[in-house]
């Protein structure tokens, strides 16, 4: 409810985002310059390294996929106005559940295998949203709590798990063994690093797109969104809504986190989702919560970390200075939301 | 009572400290309706303020001092984003965690490393025992043998508690909290009262990243403070956003660090991965206990206009 209202009055949202990106442009060339370096020269060493080659490009893609896919059940979540923030969590866990099937039944052919771990990703996911769901509904805890808990209790639930049974022995490292090649997500061009997670992205956008505009549930979530006791009024229940929006946008993180595991390491690592999540929401809102918006949104933010990456080997130009952007980036997207909803009231 | 006990004890009280500015922070912003998630982000801009100011001007009060500032300086953001333009709480809080973590590590490569990451060193503040009452058996080592900002941070909690429950000052910062619009009714400004509170609150916080960097690291590196500042946020919940019961929540906390410290050598019955879930299992079962009765401000997370 509180933060809805605005959010479905994104109009002008392109106009918004470029803005929005102009000005973290305008304000971290200002930081690199502070730096002693050339933003321009910088900025070219950023955007070679991302649109530089088909390998820079198909890493950038690889990069954007968990941030679409998770980003979009965000974005369903948050137009029903349940600010949903359990992503992080959801995507380590989905994670962990493909490791589990991997392993489990290493031989299992490609057809079966790659299917079933990702329908482990995604039950992981559904039920840790689940688990948030059911305290926010059956006892009235505020959903933002109860969701970022839950993120720290499975980050670390997963290094559990590569401490305990999936690790692998002798490793050094906190990390599964590595799968068998029919676990491996197939490469959609030959010679390119670009996994088949690719075109599940604007699917689930597509997706996404047609459920909230064409069908009974995607105007419930707007019905929703504007108002709570509309909704009811109206004859939905808002309980059974919040569950199962959360249970969808569970299922699509942990899809997300299965993706990346058997897509880019082919094994699990600790920490290999880490910020995910929280760039998601981040891509979310930068997509104007609108399912399609949020396919660029989510490019945005993965040709950004890959050009960051050569930048920094070109120019000495830290690459923490992705974070910085992506920062204000949030900022600036959620001041304009707000100012927007000021005025139009 | 044994050594073991009393290293036991020293040790919680010396990891909760950060905590414990944190949430004395964190209990200002709360209490004024608008969420903490920034904490994380206010702990670490302290700590690089404490270790950068103390590095680079040789003086560790000025090291204090930076913590203080940049503690504050970043609260300003939750404080124009979420109060000033009504942005989600929550979220803005995120984000400020997120240009927090990487404005330090790049103001740190390009202010001292020109470009690389520098390691810089600084000097921990000493320990001050109180003369007399350090002899005492028991409390003494644990109370009164301590570093400054502990002393600071424990002394603290009594204004606060005052502050908050016994003044107008309290009175309508807590309104504001529970109900801006009759507040704003009795005369009070609710969104510049919950600006200074998250001000405040991001230069107590602050204090909290000088207490890890200067009592406790003696360094900074990137992301130093590792969700100390959720663990504050967990502390909150757990302490029912009263001063002494979120010090204590800080203290439980720190003992469940300890606790995952010395597993190993205690040979305790499980993982240091379980010890590190305590804090948030706790916070989680306590908000599953209360539910709707778990005392968060009323309107915490809803912006005032």
């Amino acid at each position: 409810m509180r933060m809805a209202v605005s959010l479905n009055r994104w109009s002008g949202g392109w106009v918004r985002a470029f803005v929005t990106i102009g000005l973290t442009f305008a304000l971290t060339a200002v930081l690199i310059a502070f730096s002693g370096k050339s933003p321009i020269t910088a900025y070219e060493a950023l955007f070679r390294g991302a649109f530089g080659s088909f390998d820079r490009a198909a890493f950038a893609l690889n990069k954007a996929t968990p941030y679409i896919i998770s980003g979009i059940g965000i974005a369903l979540c948050f137009r029903a106005g349940i600010i949903n923030i359990g992503a992080e969590g959801q995507i380590a866990l989905g994670g962990l559940a493909a490791t589990w099937v991997a392993l489990s039944w290493p031989q299992a052919n490609v057809l079966v295998g790659i299917p079933l771990a990702f329908l482990g990703g995604a039950v992981a996911g559904a039920l840790w949203s689940g688990v948030a769901a059911a305290i926010h509904v059956g006892r009235g805890v505020n959903e933002v709590l109860a969701t970022l808990l839950l993120n720290f209790v499975a980050l670390l639930l997963v290094g559990e798990a590569l401490h305990d049974r999936l690790g692998e022995p002798g490793a050094g490292f906190p990390q599964s063994p590595l799968f068998e090649p029919n676990y491996w997500l197939s490469t959609v061009i030959t010679g390119l690093q670009l996994h088949v997670g690719v075109i599940i992205a604007p699917l689930a956008a597509v997706g996404g797109y047609v459920l909230l505009r064409y069908t009974t549930l995607g105007f419930a979530i707007r019905v929703m969104g504007t108002s709570r006791s509309a909704a009811t009024y109206a004859g939905f229940s808002v309980p059974w809504l919040t569950i199962r929006l959360m249970l969808m946008a569970g299922a699509l993180a942990g899809l997300a986190g299965a993706i990346e595991v058997l897509g880019i390491h082919y094994r699990l690592i600790e920490g290999f989702s880490n910020g995910f999540g929280f760039n998601a929401v981040v891509v979310a809102l930068l997509g104007g919560l609108h399912p399609l918006a949020i396919v660029p949104a989510g490019l945005f933010f993965g040709f950004l970390e890959a050009g960051a990456l050569s930048m920094q080997r070109e120019v000495g130009v830290p690459s923490s200075l992705v974070s910085v952007i992506q920062g204000l980036t949030m900022l600036f997207v959620l001041a304009a939301l707000a100012s927007t909803r000021q005025r139009t009231n | 009572m044994d050594t073991l006990a009393l290293d036991f004890l020293v040790a919680s009280l010396r990891i909760a400290s950060p905590l414990l500015f944190g949430a004395l922070g964190g209990i200002l912003s709360e209490r004024s309706g608008v969420f903490g998630v920034g904490i994380e982000g206010m702990l670490l801009a302290g700590a690089f303020g404490a270790a950068v100011g103390t590095f680079l001007s040789g003086y560790l009060t000025v090291g204090i001092l930076a913590s203080v500032v940049c503690g504050a300086l970043v609260a300003c953001v939750i404080g124009v984003v979420a109060v000033r333009y009504g942005a989600d709480q929550m979220v803005a809080g995120l984000a400020l965690n997120i240009l927090v973590l990487g404005l330090t590590s790049y103001l740190l490569r390009s202010l001292v490393g020109g470009g690389q990451a520098p390691v810089i060193q600084v000097p921990l503040l000493p320990t001050w025992p109180i003369p007399l009452l350090a002899d005492i058996p028991v409390i003494g080592p644990i109370l009164f043998r301590q570093q400054p900002l502990t002393y600071l941070g424990l002394i603290a909690i009594v204004p606060l508690t005052l502050l908050l429950f016994r003044t107008q000052v309290g009175l309508t910062l807590r309104a504001v909290g529970e109900n801006p619009t009759a507040a704003f009714a009795a005369g009070a400004h609710p969104n510049r009262v919950r600006f200074a509170a998250v001000v405040t609150g991001g230069a107590i916080a602050g204090l909290g990243g000088a207490v890890l960097a200067l009592q406790q690291i003696g360094t900074f590196t990137d992301g130093m403070t590792g969700g100390r500042g959720y663990l504050v946020l967990a502390a909150l919940i757990v302490g029912r956003w009263m001063p002494f019961s979120t010090f204590l929540a800080c203290l439980v906390f720190g003992a469940a660090e300890v606790l995952q410290l010395h597993l190993q050598a205690w040979s305790l019955p499980f993982s240091s991965y379980t010890a590190q879930m305590l804090p948030y299992l706790i916070a989680l079962a306590v908000l599953v206990m209360l539910g709707r009765s778990s005392r968060l401000p009323a309107a915490i997370g809803v912006p005032y206009r």
